[in-house]
């Protein structure tokens, strides 16, 4: 294999999304450096500038499309790439504008808080482009990095030094099963980029290679039985990280995931079904019955993404082009209802001091506001029209019961009935209990922008998704050619920014 | 106005909502005036609604079809036939009613009249949508709001124990008990009513997207889907795949009905609802179940329906006496109504299941009558339940001298749901009942003697609340004076009494949607006959239709092409 690398300037044009942020990135460790005195907001705004410049280069692209690949198919940008690299890139936004407040916990380096923010972030936009072994591993282990470092932030937590040290030792566990993963399939076939692989054999090498890859893009999503960091690191990260950590990383590694099943497996489509269904099956119902038992907010959400994942996971099962469209559908109803509920965690936490579910009591009365935004959003990750969570339900189980996935999809409802229960439980304690303190809280202007722009999000997309939809069916047309009834249907192409 | 009606009806209520969210909770007359503006919107535009339907023309009235969503093939499409139209009515009314019943609320008050309006805007998206998507949509937008509204609003229940009699172990509700815990509270209520209907509706969800699957059609839309979908005789588990759907979305949609033995939920909650809540809870929530079914199953699956609708017929029986016995011995005001319109819901399962012009055109208008009636009972048990704080019946008494003008009342609204002649219960009641007899003639008799339970558990309660010694300590209990206090009891007594009257309208209406559903199950040809059909509508039969052939027949809706009927 050789690697030519002539590169013309409009194919540096591809990499400008990328090659702005990373020059951004040291202006951010300049201006830190130099500045010392520079307040916290003012650095932050400083960031979230030079994201929203980032997001309006993907938007621009995204509108002219503007789509090609670079080194030898390394690094793919297409619609698809720059679906998830605007999917990631606004949930850093928000999370940034999240941990303004936030950051005063840390006693030492706020300034280098933002760069590792972005620097992963950075990382998971590359993961987005990942369209070779080789690229994945690299833009894997390049945006975990960051994380490594920001679960641990808290650096008096006892909790949080703990959740750090599980995360990275879980990680590079995975991290160690990639690489062998990668070294199997490529020492079974010989080839690393995805779409090269469309006529490979089923040899027992390639089979365990790529059951390794998908442990170690399963640890990344979280799905059971690779789940068994989340709850611990969750918990004792910093609210904002844990945040991000559930839903950027999330996006990214499905849109590998998505790669490597839909072009490099392709032919396998029974095979991995199978596989697909049993983990989907798992993470939801484990998800969501060991929720139940949650005392602590952020453990809820933690389960409840375990679950909401296993249910991402039923559209990769499908294996069609909807299933993927709704996959993309999903993950976005996600990350508005996601980021919106850990936002309001972070407000109340702020406020009062305490994650647990127990004082979240009267919180209807304390904070109309606050109370309100957390219900619709855990009524949306529940599923409950008109929000955005129940079409995204409600399309992914079209996508999977025109496959005839009958046995996931009664799982599926089930669960949704269980996850009911929880959500409903921490409604209970926010609206009929009584506060212990009937104090009003104070909501800061960051946090409450996130909250509206989540709000906004998770209200508009339900009761008018159509926009939305357009988008994702016009993000995934590289997979038009997976068979699928509904792929022949005129679609007519529209581009829908960022947010619509 | 005109052709947009139903987006008035629809939309005036969250409109309210979303207007409340800006309005503070001290400026009280301004709450009630948006939340009383929005219904009455609400209301107008469903008389007019009512009264100019046109049921010679019948089929689907008032159409609007907006795109909703291409790839899924969703359109918001809502129209209004026959067996809609009265109970938008119905919704509305309550609606504007359950506004006034909870004039007095002190606690956030805002808060509830939002939860109250988008819970009736829901259940009245439900008896207009026309999409499978958004019928499923609204009905499951109605059950959290219940939630709220019972969790923050609603009242302890007394121990299940002491409900009924404490000696009486077998006239204690055995079946509910299975799934009772004990529990006393309204919190606890609340949650077992929204994941009972939750996973009721998920196994409706799982009926309807099998009906989207194997159409093949990729829409929703319940007028395609009745005309294209060929659902009958595909094998599956040794049954057909019809069977399957009809049971999932007959028992998914029966349980918020509620059918016996799915009605566990319906007493607790309606015990621990504030009284709007309980209001519109029985007076319309509970008929999303048989409208529900009758647009999904019966319109999409008639063959089925012949073939399966027996297991209502069963199960209707136990409803009833089941419902009337254990009201009878509950002592607690609510329960006793909660019970006893889960009773009376089994009259309209009957009227259903007999697959009658009569019968079914007189469920219909059951559903309409009962909604009066039991809106009043409720709005006035809980007009006791302010001015006594108690539901526990051996307790009060002799409240008439405090209150003539509730118990006067009490006594119409137990005539109306007796179904005593001068109430619209009572044509609805007889419908059903005569509508039934060739087919179900137990069940007619069980039926009726589920009426002498009625007036037995009514009139025991009536003695119990007004009549007998007075407690002093419930002296200071008073009358409601106040025209606002007054006007909901007014309106419904009046619409009660009204269409017994004047019958024919809410009959001609009703009879026009009712009439294509019941020829297509039955694949009864209507003799074409030219002439007298009119004439022949105003009587109410026991025979077959067959007089009402040219009045359809002439006047082909663009919408229902019954073209087949002729051919048959």
């Amino acid at each position: 294999m050789t690697f030519a690398l002539t590169l013309s300037s409009s194919d540096l044009l591809l990499l400008l999304p990328e090659i702005l942020l990373t020059s951004w990135l040291c202006l951010i460790l300049i201006v830190d450096f130099s500045f010392p005195q520079l307040p916290n907001e003012q650095l932050a705004y400083f960031n979230i500038a030079g994201l929203v410049a980032t997001l309006g280069c993907l938007v621009w692209f995204d509108v002219n499309g503007i789509t090609g690949t670079l080194f030898a198919n390394m690094f793919a940008l297409d619609r698809m790439a720059l679906f998830f690299k605007m999917f990631i890139v606004g949930s850093t936004i928000l999370v940034i504008l999240a941990s303004i407040d936030y950051i005063h916990r840390f006693k030492f380096f706020r300034g280098e808080y933002y760069f590792l923010v972005v620097m992963s972030a950075l990382g998971m936009m590359f993961m987005a482009s990942a369209n070779d072994l080789l690229s994945v591993f690299v833009t894997l282990e390049f945006s975990t990095l960051g994380f490594y470092v920001l679960v641990a932030y808290l650096r008096e937590d006892i909790a949080s030094n703990e959740a750090g040290i599980k995360f990275f030792i879980l990680g590079i566990f995975a991290a160690a099963l990639l690489a062998y993963g990668i070294s199997l399939v490529y020492g079974e076939t010989g080839k690393l980029v995805f779409s090269d692989m469309t006529t490979v054999q089923a040899t027992p090498g390639l089979v365990i290679g790529f059951l390794l890859i998908f442990a170690a893009l399963g640890f990344k999503i979280g799905a059971v039985p690779f789940h068994s960091w989340i709850p611990d690191t969750y918990h004792g990260s910093p609210t904002p990280v844990t945040a991000f950590l559930s839903i950027a990383p999330k996006g990214a590694a499905f849109a590998i995931l998505l790669r490597m099943f839909f072009v490099a497996l392709a032919t396998f489509k029974p095979i991995w079904t199978l596989l697909l269904v049993a983990v989907s099956i798992l993470s939801m119902t484990y998800g969501n019955i060991v929720a139940i038992a949650q005392k602590n907010m952020k453990r809820l959400l933690a389960y409840s993404g375990i679950a909401q994942i296993g249910n991402v996971l039923i559209g990769l099962a499908t294996g069609t082009k909807m299933g993927s469209d709704a996959m993309l559908f999903y993950l976005l109803t996600y990350l508005f209802a996601n980021l919106g509920a850990f936002a309001v965690v972070i407000a109340v936490s702020e406020a009062i001091g305490s994650e647990e579910i127990d004082d979240y009591s009267g919180l209807g009365r304390r904070s109309p506001f606050l109370a309100f935004s957390m219900l619709i959003f855990l009524l949306s990750l529940a599923g409950v029209p008109p929000l955005a969570g129940f079409i995204g339900k409600l399309y992914i189980f079209i996508a999977a019961i025109k496959e005839g996935l009958y046995v996931l999809i009664t799982v599926g409802l089930i669960n949704i009935v269980i996850s009911m229960y929880y959500y409903l439980i921490v409604v209970k304690k926010m609206y009929v209990n009584e506060p212990h303190d009937r104090s009003p809280l104070k909501v800061s202007g960051p946090i409450k922008a996130v909250v509206y722009v989540c709000l906004a999000g998770t209200l508009a997309i339900g009761v008018y998704p159509q926009p939305v939809t357009d988008w994702v069916v016009s993000a995934i047309m590289i997979f038009s050619n997976v068979a699928d009834p509904t792929a022949s249907l005129p679609i007519p192409p529209a581009v829908i920014p960022f947010g619509g | 106005m005109g052709d947009y009606a139903l987006l008035y009806i629809l939309f005036a209520p969250f409109v309210g909502a979303i207007a409340l969210i800006f309005v503070s909770n001290r400026q009280t007359m301004l709450v009630r005036g948006i939340a009383a503006g929005s219904a009455l919107v609400s209301l107008l535009a469903s008389l007019y609604l009512f009264f100019t339907y046109d049921h010679v023309k019948a089929g689907f009235q008032f159409v609007q079809r907006f795109e909703w969503s291409r790839q899924l093939g969703i359109s918001l499409h809502l129209g209004v036939d026959g067996i809609g139209t009265p109970l938008v009515l119905a919704s509305s009314i309550l609606l504007f009613a359950g506004i006034f019943v909870s004039w007095h609320i002190k606690d956030r008050m805002k808060e509830f009249y939002i939860w109250l309006l988008i819970l009736a805007a829901a259940t009245i998206g439900v008896f207009m949508s026309l999409d499978l998507f958004f019928l499923f949509f609204f009905y499951e937008m109605s059950v959290i709001p219940m939630y709220l509204l019972l969790g923050m609003w609603g009242s302890h229940t007394k121990k299940y124990n002491e409900m009924t009699d404490p000696e009486g172990l077998k006239q204690r509700d055995s079946v509910g008990f299975i799934f009772n815990f004990g529990s006393n509270s309204k919190e606890y209520a609340a949650m077992k009513l929204v994941l009972f209907l939750s996973a009721f509706a998920v196994a409706a969800l799982m009926g309807i997207l099998l009906i989207y699957k194997y159409s093949g059609l990729n829409t929703f839309d319940i007028l395609v889907l009745r005309e294209q979908a060929k659902l009958m005789n595909i094998p599956v588990l040794g049954t057909t795949l019809d069977k399957i759907i009809w049971i999932l979305i007959f028992f998914g949609f029966a349980s918020i009905a509620p059918l016996w033995p799915l009605h566990s939920w319906s007493p607790v909650g309606h015990a621990a609802a504030p009284a709007a809540t309980s209001m519109l809870h029985a007076g319309v929530l509970m008929k999303l179940g048989h409208f529900s079914i009758i647009r999904v199953a019966f319109e999409i699956l008639p063959e089925t329906t012949r073939e399966l609708m027996p297991i209502a017929a069963v199960l209707c029986m136990f409803s009833i006496v089941y419902g009337g016995f254990v009201a009878y011995y509950a002592k607690d005001t609510k329960y006793v109504i909660g019970y006893s319109s889960s009773s009376h819901m089994g009259y309209v399962f009957l009227g259903m299941a007999a697959l009658d012009y009569i019968s079914l055109t007189g469920a219909v208008m059951y559903m309409f009558a009962h909604a009066m009636a039991t809106g009043m009972l409720f709005a006035m048990a809980g007009w006791v339940y302010d001015q006594t704080h108690t539901r526990d019946i051996p307790s009060l008494g002799g409240l008439a001298n405090r209150m003539p003008f509730i118990s006067g009342c009490f006594v119409i609204a137990c005539m109306a749901s007796i179904g005593v002649p001068g109430t619209v219960n009572f044509i609805a009641e007889v419908m059903i009942i005569v509508g039934s007899w060739n087919k179900y003639p137990l069940q007619v008799i069980v039926a009726v003697v589920g009426i002498v339970l009625t007036l037995a558990y009514l009139f025991k309660m009536m003695r119990g609340l007004f009549y007998g010694p007075m407690d002093q300590k419930y002296s200071h209990a008073h009358d409601a004076v106040s025209a606002a206090d007054r006007l909901p009891l007014m309106i419904m007594i009046a619409v009660s009494i009204g269409f017994f009257f004047f019958p024919m309208h809410l009959y001609n209406v009703v009879r026009s949607g009712v009439d294509p559903l019941i020829a297509k199950i039955t694949r009864v040809v209507p003799v074409a006959q030219t002439g007298e059909g009119s004439g022949v509508r105003r009587e109410a039969s026991a025979t077959p239709r067959t007089s009402d052939a040219p009045l359809l027949a002439n006047n082909p809706s663009p919408l229902t092409p019954y073209s087949s009927r002729g051919s048959e």
